[in-house]
């Protein structure tokens, strides 16, 4: 059976949501951390929080400009990681595409 | 808070000075008196559009139409898990179209906002976003519900239960707003010649009236889950809570009654065998054979 190799990978992202990181939002990146098998952290200057946990990022309250750090550690960090900046820089869908 | 846009290619896009299509984001005393003054909006309808207990409606006056329309809040960490609604206006004139709202939302976002042609089809799209936008809040609160369900399987406290409560109150709002919005829709169906709709039109009120009725099918099904599961919720967490005080009795007996044997031989007078040199190890066996007694009853009662 071939071992699954753990990786560690971190990204920085920007909030560009005007309502900062929402429900609609909260909800695409717990489900994109819930598909992959990796641990996604979101840290804020403030706290911690698994990105897997709705419930954690409902109550975040991170706004619109904030900066972000993701850590994620598993098989596909990197991958969930790229997936996550993509879905930040494209405002979750919600305006029409990226910014600028 | 004014943003002007206009209809180009088919698309609703930003345009600064000569847009007719006018969106009012939280007006401002000024744009009130504009609105009001020089458009003649009406005060009372302009003040619904944007109170959030405002029901949805549609009313004709002598140079526009005013439709009051339910969609969802913005959530916010503050929010506490309670999904609200909010109301916004359309005021369709001959030439322009004026949308007030209490907050900055995507309104003109998504594949439905392509080869538009008339201000009637961007009214009724903008109403149609809306349903969209009840439907992903209900998979939000639907994936919220599931995570609490997984917090109470193992918790003993009252905070994701009152968590749940709260959910249950925004599927009440949800349920109102999207019931309201389907009777607006109905009476939009029934005005088509006083709005002037195009047979395409007509037909895409059709499918809002369809898509509208499943979202609030999804609702009430969501809604009647949570009510009748909530019962075995809270038996879930007093039962969690039981089997804590059931564990400390267990504790609180095996402690009790080594102290006990162990109290009596420990009285200042004088008792069989007090000078024996086994006396002490004795006295601790027997304290020791009581927690075990106590063990052996407790397997054969099947506490």
């Amino acid at each position: 059976m071939e071992k699954m190799v753990n990786h560690s990978a971190t990204r920085k992202v920007t909030v560009l949501n005007p309502a900062g990181l929402h429900a609609r939002p909260s909800l695409t990146v717990a489900q994109t951390v819930r598909r992959s098998n990796s641990k996604v952290e979101i840290r804020t200057p403030e706290q911690t929080v698994d990105a897997a946990d709705i419930l954690q990022l409902l109550s975040l309250g991170v706004t619109q400009g904030t900066e972000l750090d993701l850590s994620a550690t598993g098989p596909d960090a990197e991958e969930v990681l790229d997936a996550l900046a993509a879905q930040f820089a494209d405002r979750f869908g919600l305006f029409g595409g990226p910014v600028g | 808070m004014l943003q002007r846009m206009e209809l180009s290619g088919g698309k609703v896009v930003p345009d600064g000075d000569n847009g007719n299509i006018y969106v009012y984001v939280n007006p401002d005393e000024a744009e009130r008196k504009y609105l009001v003054g020089t458009l003649k909006l009406d005060e009372h309808t302009l003040a619904s559009a944007l109170d959030p207990d405002e029901l949805a409606r549609l009313e004709f006056e002598p140079d526009h139409t005013a439709v009051i329309f339910k969609r969802p809040r913005n959530y916010s960490s503050d929010d506490m898990f309670v999904f609200r609604v909010v109301s916004v206006g359309l005021f369709l004139f001959a030439d322009r179209l004026i949308v007030v709202l209490s907050e900055d939302i995507p309104l003109f976002q998504g594949k439905q906002f392509t080869r538009i042609t008339t201000l009637q089809e961007v009214a009724l799209k903008i109403i149609y976003s809306s349903i969209s936008h009840f439907v992903e809040h209900l998979r939000v609160v639907s994936a919220v519900s599931d995570a609490l369900e997984e917090q109470i399987n193992s918790s003993m406290e009252n905070k994701y239960l009152l968590s749940l409560f709260s959910l249950e109150k925004s599927l009440v709002y949800y349920l109102n707003g999207i019931n309201s919005n389907g009777k607006l829709i109905e009476r939009l169906k029934n005005s088509a010649a006083k709005l002037k709709l195009t047979t395409g039109s007509i037909e895409f009120v059709d499918d809002m009236i369809i898509e509208n009725q499943q979202c609030y099918e999804q609702a009430a099904t969501y809604s009647n889950i949570l009510a009748s599961m909530m019962d075995a919720r809270v038996s879930i967490v007093s039962n969690n809570l039981n089997w804590l005080i059931k564990t400390l009795t267990i504790i609180t007996i095996a402690i009790m009654l080594p102290t006990l044997v162990v109290s009596i031989f420990s009285m200042n007078v004088e008792f069989p065998g007090k000078n024996h040199p086994w006396a002490f190890w004795l006295i601790i066996a027997i304290a020791l054979s009581s927690t075990f007694v106590v063990r052996l009853v407790w397997r054969w009662k099947r506490w």
